[in-house]
């Protein structure tokens, strides 16, 4: 029979074994004050971020791969793998040559090859590089580190798409992963950013790890949005996957995490109050709130229903109902979103007349609405959708509209969406969404902002001119000219009227006070040149 | 005894052919799609089209049923498809936090919620009576997340005696292992706590005002011996029976705790799934949830032969 001092050492040598994996864990892991821990707006669902357009997906593509060129704070291209490139003569030839040193975290050099694949790849699924696409004729490899991409004709764009910060991101990868099929899904995610991918201290659906990458070379200049030396100050950065806002609020003020990249507005008031977290709004152009409407079927195939809807729509209320403090919220009249280089105020008197139920009401009746109910979809589960959803509800029934409100989650209203029959036969009239400023910003890779008919985002639009212009905005040699071609497009746009408006918010991240370097940028969640005090 | 046993098992693989037939069904035949929910919202129809057909959600249901029933009977609950990765392993690794919440919320449930019915029903009438059933009725009413909350708020944020969220493996220390899991178990434990001592009561009530144990005060035998080993005994088949309903409580409850607690369980698992439509997880993991519940509900009929040795299959 055991004695109870056995017992007690075969306890104590039990809990010894359990706990030694943790012993050794503790030794090898980075202490808490080199760990940042950060909780994003969603999961990361998805590690491709060229078969996925989710912002998860890129922001974990932007810590493990490095891009060739990256944006900066003004948002102009900066080389960043890329040592120097130059344009032919006849401007129809890039010829690109990569920095000294560059190497994949499995170990092997970056080379030319990547970077074909890598592009192509991305080109396959990005509107930019589908648009690009269209007017390359080769790729050719010219040596381990130089390449080139020839064209039919001149195209001014080239180098912003390959910069640009919105998805899909030209993210480089091994030409092993690049030549995978577009429609499927990588398996290895190896790349040559600033950090790698612990895949084994990760656990999907719960947490994220992310190991400083101790081969990467950053370059020399100052960090600024996607551009400049991606110093990583942290030794490992941890997206933790935290659904609910409370807890996530209750965390960071316990000093359990360091960063909440979307906290809820309803608790701004308490982190305000906490003089151990800081707020600042990281993207500062903020998300647009549109409503967009179906071409398709009555009565928004008129043109008059359509224009019916700028008046009919408040810019602020929807904001006011879902966030409340007016520090965060705006309402906004430009097509490309306020506070982008695209911002513009063509056309945009309905816009500072402000609400006009009677004029609406007007033009519903001059374009013969016939009482047929409207089909509104709105995700119950998206705060500022439910809000404009209840909020057109009642201003369109002033209007005199016949309103069915159908509710469902935002999965439900993906699935619908895409349906192109009537109303009444499965199809819908409005439904609500949103998309970052930066991505707005820009008329040819928001693919809302196509009016090619069928072809088109859902809501199928169609409008030879503003087609016109948009390509008219990609061959545009100087910012002067673009910019001109951005108002002559939000001209005739507000004319035909693609979609509405009902406002702009500026989500403030909330994080310890002792953080310091946070680089703020749409779309994006660099988290290199992150430090910490005390 | 054994023949019952086997013909419960089999029923069991009878139920679980159903709940795959259902919701199978359910999910598909509701709104939503994965496909536009991976391409994301900048997607063009082309785009969601493309993923659609290579993740087979183009071909007729009947197709896509038979592909999936016959990987389940191949014990391959398929592959996530989002994250690729296979449903067996995500729940593998979900598997440890949400029995650690579900067993030391049983264990600490159903030791004071037994304490608690026993010491009402011996002191029935008295105010140590209606103290606990009046704990009993806030423990039942007030939700488990409001109860979350406020437990957060005083011993997370304002004594910082114990962390707000999150999860510690065993393999790690079970210090730590046991801080993270003392907040969530009072939460989740509450209402059951509240449902088993009110039927521990009762039944108690019942079993006190029998002839035998008025025989057994008559000869003297000790308070102690009469509650436990005479009436507890006898009361004890209702006691099973909530405690086995109670399971899909607790399976419910779970999915709470760990969204409240950010516990990386099963429950977290489902609920993610269902909001982006990953069908193999969600297949998966009911399938799962309904095979344990029917074990469960096999485990407490089992019991009761024996609690009550009348009891004979």
């Amino acid at each position: 029979m055991s004695t109870r001092r056995e017992i007690l050492k075969a306890a104590t040598a039990a809990s010894a074994l359990i706990a030694s994996p943790s012993l050794v864990f503790a030794q090898a892991a980075p202490t808490r004050a080199r760990t940042l821990r950060a909780v994003m707006h969603g999961d990361l669902a998805a590690f491709d971020p060229i078969w996925t357009t989710a912002n998860m997906a890129s922001y974990h593509g932007g810590l493990i791969y490095d891009t060739l060129f990256g944006i900066d704070s003004q948002y102009r291209a900066q080389p960043q793998m890329v040592q120097s490139f130059n344009l032919s003569d006849d401007r129809k030839t890039y010829t690109f040559v990569l920095r000294d040193g560059l190497r994949f975290s499995s170990g092997e050099a970056v080379t030319a090859k990547d970077c074909v694949a890598s592009i192509r790849r991305w080109a396959a699924r990005d509107g930019g590089g589908q648009h690009m696409f269209r007017r390359v004729t080769d790729t050719p490899v010219v040596d381990e580190k130089t390449f080139r991409i020839v064209l039919r004709e001149p195209y001014p764009l080239l180098i912003d798409w390959l910069a640009k910060a919105s998805t899909n991101v030209c993210y480089i990868m091994r030409e092993k992963e690049a030549l995978t099929d577009p429609q499927t899904q990588i398996t290895e995610y190896i790349g040559s950013g600033p950090f790698i991918y612990n895949r084994t201290e990760s656990r999907q659906g719960a947490r994220y790890v992310y190991d400083r990458n101790p081969n990467y070379v950053p370059r020399s200049e100052p960090a600024s949005f996607m551009a400049g030396g991606k110093v990583a100050r942290m030794d490992r950065v941890i997206m933790e996957n935290m659904a609910d806002p409370q807890t996530q609020v209750a965390a960071l003020q316990a000093g359990e995490i360091d960063f909440v990249e979307w906290p809820s507005l309803d608790l701004i008031d308490t982190l305000e109050k906490d003089r151990n977290i800081k707020l600042e709004v990281m993207n500062q152009s903020g998300t647009m709130g549109w409503c967009r409407l179906n071409h398709l079927h009555p009565p928004f195939n008129n043109v008059l229903a359509r224009r019916a809807m700028l008046y009919l729509t408040h810019p602020t209320e929807v904001m006011k109902a879902t966030f409340g403090n007016e520090k965060y919220y705006r309402g906004c009249g430009s097509i490309f979103a306020c506070n982008t280089p695209t911002e513009n105020d063509a056309n945009t008197d309905w816009f500072k007349g402000g609400q006009n139920i009677d004029r609406a009401r007007q033009l519903f009746r001059e374009a013969g609405y016939d009482g047929r109910p409207v089909v509104l979809l709105s995700a119950s589960n998206v705060q500022h959708m439910t809000n404009a959803g209840l909020l057109y509800q009642q201003w369109l029934r002033a209007a005199g509209v016949n309103v069915e409100l159908v509710t469902s989650d935002w999965g439900g209203v993906v699935a619908r969406r895409a349906n192109r029959n009537p109303p009444d036969q499965g199809g819908w009239n409005i439904f609500f969404t949103s998309a970052s400023g930066s991505a707005y910003s820009n008329p040819v890779a928001l693919a809302g902002h196509a009016s090619n008919g069928a072809n088109a985002w859902f809501g199928w639009p169609t409008d030879e001119k503003n087609e016109q212009l948009r390509d008219a905005w990609a061959a545009a040699a100087t910012p002067e000219e673009r910019m001109a071609a951005a108002r002559a497009m939000q001209e005739n746009a507000w004319n035909y009227v693609p979609h509405v408006h009902y406002g702009q918010w500026l989500q403030p991240s909330a994080m310890r006070a002792n953080l310091t370097g946070m680089i703020g940028m749409p779309e994006l969640a660099p988290f290199w040149n992150v430090g910490r005090t005390g | 005894m054994l023949a019952y046993v086997i013909r419960r098992l089999f029923s069991t693989l009878l139920v679980m052919a159903m709940v795959a037939v259902f919701v199978f069904l359910l999910l598909h035949l509701s709104p939503g799609d994965p496909a536009a929910i991976i391409a994301g919202d900048n997607a063009t129809p082309e785009a969601i089209d493309g993923i659609r057909q290579k993740l087979g959600l183009s071909d007729p249901l009947p197709v896509q049923f038979i592909r999936w029933i016959g990987h389940v009977l191949q014990g391959d609950l398929g592959v996530s498809i989002f994250s690729n990765e296979p449903v067996l392993k995500l729940v593998g690794q979900r598997l440890e936090p949400t029995l650690s919440l579900a067993l030391t919320t049983l264990v600490v449930a159903v030791t004071l919620a037994i304490s608690f019915g026993v010491l009402a029903a011996w002191k029935a009438g008295t105010w140590i009576d209606r103290v606990l059933m009046v704990i009993s009725v806030v423990g039942f009413s007030v939700p488990t997340f409001v109860v979350g909350y406020l437990l957060i708020y005083l011993f997370a944020i304002e004594l910082r005696w114990l962390p707000v969220q999150g999860y510690t493996p065993m393999s790690e220390g079970l210090d730590g292992w046991a801080r993270n899991l003392v907040l969530p178990s009072i939460a989740l434990g509450l209402a059951y706590i509240a449902l088993i001592a009110r039927i521990t009561r009762a039944s108690m009530l019942d079993v006190l005002s029998e002839d035998y144990i008025r025989t057994a005060k008559a000869k003297g035998v000790a308070n102690e011996s009469m509650l436990l080993k005479h009436a507890l005994k006898n009361a004890g088949v209702p006691i099973v029976t909530v405690i086995g309903i109670g399971v899909a409580l607790l399976i419910s409850g779970v999915v709470i705790t760990e969204t409240v607690f950010n516990i990386p369980g099963i429950g977290r698992l489902v609920v993610d799934a269902i909001a982006k439509r990953d069908y193999p997880i969600i297949q998966g993991v009911i399938l799962i949830f309904s095979g344990v519940y029917v074990l469960v509900n096999l485990l407490v009929d089992l019991t009761y032969t024996v609690i009550d040795p009348r009891i004979r299959y």
